[in-house]
């Protein structure tokens, strides 16, 4: 194993021993191999830029470089935006460590030596965010390298492999020439998405955004702060906000819009779908800081004469998120809230058991225009996991659900 | 019509309120012990001359802290982040270490200057200082950012006790409008000194660290970035005329009945007691205990903040002790060696730490000048929202100006005995 920071400045030299340059930054031709050196970036005493291939390099050691051609068959290096250099791109650089969901910074990152048909390869084998790591980028180019191997041994070596690094790039065109994608990442719990994005700068944040399906961005989008949501969607192409949004929870989708400047949202929900932007739209209506603005309209609702085998074929056409599948509602036919039955119940009961015989005794509703205070007071009172909104005319209107109130309760303290 | 109107200025100052706070904030804690002290010393040993420097400075600094807080707003990455990108890991972290030692020799004067603040009206450090220590730390521990943020605000508002404390002292005020305005110069070596002085005081490397990280943490929007900026210039005039209070409730009373020469802030506030009476007296002292707690919280915070964010470790209030212990133990650590240096060290014992401290922030401002000024030209970084060249030649300017009197300032710390006021 080599370090970067041992590769740094390395002289190299051409196949007759002349000296060519020192060694300023390796690149890697992901469209090719992601993992192997495609070309070392060597500069000469001449300040030019030289480009040593792969099959060029003869052989590499902490000491030196040899390539397997003489100096003038050499290339000159072009700028490429299609190579990852290590020193450039990855160094230093903030990266997501996937594996322990938390964004670190590179201190240096590990090389594989392995001789291969005539030459040598490098292979990236992971970064290194350790203080041993540290150690070597404060003593590098001062003292002996074999000491600060030494050295930086003392410490437990930290390091992710590079399987597990996500790299982040804000410019989107880059990012697939890069061939960076965010699938470990999106595996994540969209909680755990969310904090990493809390510790990235605007524009990286939109680039993780961004490389995300729309399910798995809208559920971590609804995990952080509704000012910094605003301020992503804001920064988003204006469709892919509008199909994020569709994605998320009505109630969370109505409170970013609200934060929003008003021709921004307006704009948003016309690019949205017409029954998303219904159900948003209906939910802007209300006043802030009421039952109303704190409800979601996802909810499964049947009509009061409806049987136990009624409720399952609702439970199993409901869209929605799972916190909202657990209490059903019954409405006549006036849309009047009557009453409500826990799914346990639904369970343990025969098929053809009617629901009213089910419902939970007495039904704790409340108005819209309630305040956040009152539905909190509710929920702590009658240790409830659901609350159906209803109007003046006792129309069920929406439900308010356990982790918003949670939500709101923490924000509070 | 009418009503339009209205709207669209409440708008706007709802978003300003929503913006404000960082320049604020920044430019006040830069009038700290040293900074009150070295305001006094001005006043004291050479009356109104001094006042006209205060427009060129405020200028400077507003050009230096506007560049900050836009880098902040448009990178969205603090300063310390935007070096270690750039300039690697061995510069960031002689930077950062540099950065912790000016700032130990900071904070233990936050101390001593509440120590002697409290000392004037009457307690003891002995009692003052660990209580201030443990106020600073259970603030910043166990209090929300909110809480944080208004506590400091408020505290910004009792630098009203210098302009009361200077009415007072019944200054002659068209002097002071006059020596404002009309610059005067005199060639004598302890004059230039004290101008240096007056600047090295008010431009530190540390604020440009803070300032920036405070506007990221704030979470400008570019859109938004008219406000940042009036953030900036509002604080920094407001700082300057805090300074200008200062210096005149010190030239209307030290200077006109001759006691030109003290050796700390608390001796210019005792000396205003037969002067300006004892209410004058006991509102100095009690801007001084104000300003010592207040930077006292903020310093050790930022440090603490900017030395993580540079070398990579967790940092932040809203984590736990054992995610973020690098940043817990520097804030703590510099809370209580600052602390516990002015209760143990003898005066004399001192004055090598703080000599040190202003060295290394000498050194340091070029460093960090020439490193913004270098980022934010960078167009991949800032866009169109880089320097043009009109403000780049102020700013260099500016800089080099700033950077010239900082290196004779350096130098001078070292020759004690060319200084008319020891």
């Amino acid at each position: 194993m080599i370090y970067f920071t041992e590769l740094q400045d390395l002289p190299i030299y051409d196949v007759k021993g002349e000296f060519v340059g020192v060694l300023k930054d390796l690149a890697v031709d992901p469209s090719q191999n992601a993992l192997r050196v495609a070309s070392y970036l060597v500069r000469t005493p001449r300040k030019n830029m030289l480009c040593i291939t792969h099959e060029q390099m003869q052989s590499i050691s902490v000491r030196a470089g040899q390539t397997t051609v003489p100096e003038d068959s050499i290339r000159c290096y072009a700028p490429d935006e299609s190579l990852l250099h290590i020193k450039k791109d990855v160094l230093d650089q903030q990266i997501i460590d996937v594996n322990h969901r938390k964004v670190v910074r590179v201190n240096d990152v590990d090389f594989d030596i392995r001789p291969t048909d005539g030459h040598t390869e490098l292979s990236i084998l992971d970064v290194n965010v350790g203080m041993g790591a540290a150690i070597r980028r404060l003593l590098q180019g001062i003292v002996a390298k074999h000491v600060i191997r030494q050295i930086a041994g003392l410490v437990a070596p930290r390091t992710i492999p590079w399987g597990f690094v996500n790299l982040i790039e804000s410019d989107p065109g880059r990012r697939v020439k890069l061939r960076i994608s965010f699938d470990r990442l999106a595996e994540l719990h969209p909680a755990d998405i969310a904090e990493i994005l809390e510790e990235l700068s605007r524009d990286e944040q939109k680039a993780v955004i961004e490389s995300l399906d729309d399910e798995t961005a809208a559920q971590a989008l609804s995990e952080i702060p509704t000012k910094m949501q605003a301020d992503l969607l804001e920064s988003m192409p204006s469709e892919k906000a509008a199909d994020v949004l569709e994605e998320m929870p009505p109630d969370e989708a109505a409170d970013v819009l609200q934060e929003l400047p008003p021709e921004t949202s307006a704009g948003l929900l016309a690019d949205m779908e017409t029954e998303e932007a219904k159900e948003v739209r209906d939910l802007l209506g209300f006043e802030k800081h009421t039952a109303g603005a704190l409800m979601t309209t996802d909810f499964i609702v049947v009509g009061e004469t409806a049987t136990v085998e009624g409720a399952i074929v609702g439970l199993k056409y409901f869209e929605g998120p799972l916190e909202s599948v657990h209490v059903i509602y019954l409405i006549n036919s006036d849309l009047v809230l009557t009453g409500a039955v826990s799914l346990a119940r639904i369970l343990l009961a025969e098929a053809n058991t009617p629901l009213l015989q089910l419902v939970i005794d007495p039904l704790i509703f409340i108005d819209s225009n309630a305040d956040d205070k009152a539905v909190v007071n509710q929920f702590h009172k009658y240790n409830l996991v659901a609350l159906p909104v209803v109007d003046e005319k006792h129309r069920l209107l929406g439900v308010v659900t356990a982790d918003d109130v949670l939500e709101l309760v923490v924000q509070k303290k | 019509m009418e009503k339009k109107r209205f709207q669209r200025f409440r708008t706007q100052l709802l978003v300003f309120l929503a913006v404000v706070g960082p320049g604020i904030i920044t430019a006040n804690v830069d009038n700290d012990a040293g900074g009150i002290y070295t305001y006094s010393m001005a006043g004291a040993a050479y009356g109104y001359s001094l006042l006209w420097t205060l427009i060129p400075i405020t200028v400077a600094l507003i050009v230096v802290q506007e560049m900050v807080a836009r880098m902040g707003v448009i990178t969205g990455k603090g300063l310390a982040d935007l070096i270690r990108e750039e300039y690697g890991f061995r510069i960031t972290f002689i930077l950062m270490v540099m950065l912790l030692v000016a700032d130990l020799g900071n904070t233990i004067s936050e101390f001593a200057g509440l120590a002697s603040g409290m000392g004037v009206l009457g307690v003891t450090r002995f009692i003052a200082v660990p209580m201030g220590a443990v106020f600073v730390w259970a603030l910043v521990v166990e209090g929300t950012y909110r809480l944080v943020e208004r506590v400091f605000l408020v505290a910004c508002l009792f630098y009203i006790a210098y302009p009361l404390s200077c009415f007072l002292a019944h200054p002659d005020w068209t002097e002071t409008l006059l020596s404002t305005v009309k610059p005067t110069f005199h060639f004598q070596s302890g004059y230039l000194y004290m101008i240096i002085g007056l600047v090295g005081t008010t431009i530190a490397p540390w604020m440009q660290f803070y300032l920036q990280s405070a506007v990221v943490e704030k979470g400008v929007k570019p859109r938004d970035y008219k406000y940042s900026r009036w953030d900036v210039i509002v604080g920094c005039i407001v700082t300057d005329l805090v300074a200008l209070f200062i210096i005149v409730a010190c030239a209307a009373t030290l200077y006109a009945s001759g006691q030109r020469d003290i050796k700390d802030a608390s001796e210019a506030a005792l000396a205003l007691r037969p002067l300006a009476g004892r209410a004058a007296s006991y509102l100095f002292a009690f801007g001084l205990v104000n300003a010592s707690v207040f930077s006292a919280c903020i310093l050790p915070l930022a440090t603490a903040y900017y030395v993580c964010e540079g070398l990579g470790f967790e940092s932040g209030i809203n984590k736990r002790l054992r995610e973020a212990p690098a940043f817990y133990s520097l804030f703590t650590g510099l809370i209580v060696l600052g602390a516990l240096a002015v209760m143990l060290l003898s005066e004399e014992k001192q004055v090598p730490i703080t000599l040190l401290s202003q060295v290394v922030n000498g050194i340091l401002l070029p460093f960090v000048l020439i490193f913004m000024l270098r980022l934010i030209n960078r167009k991949d970084l800032m866009g169109e929202y880089r320097n043009n060249r009109t403000f780049n030649i102020i700013a260099w300017t500016t800089c080099v100006v700033i950077l010239v009197l900082t290196l004779v300032y350096g130098v001078s710390t070292f020759f004690p005995t060319e200084l008319p006021f020891k």
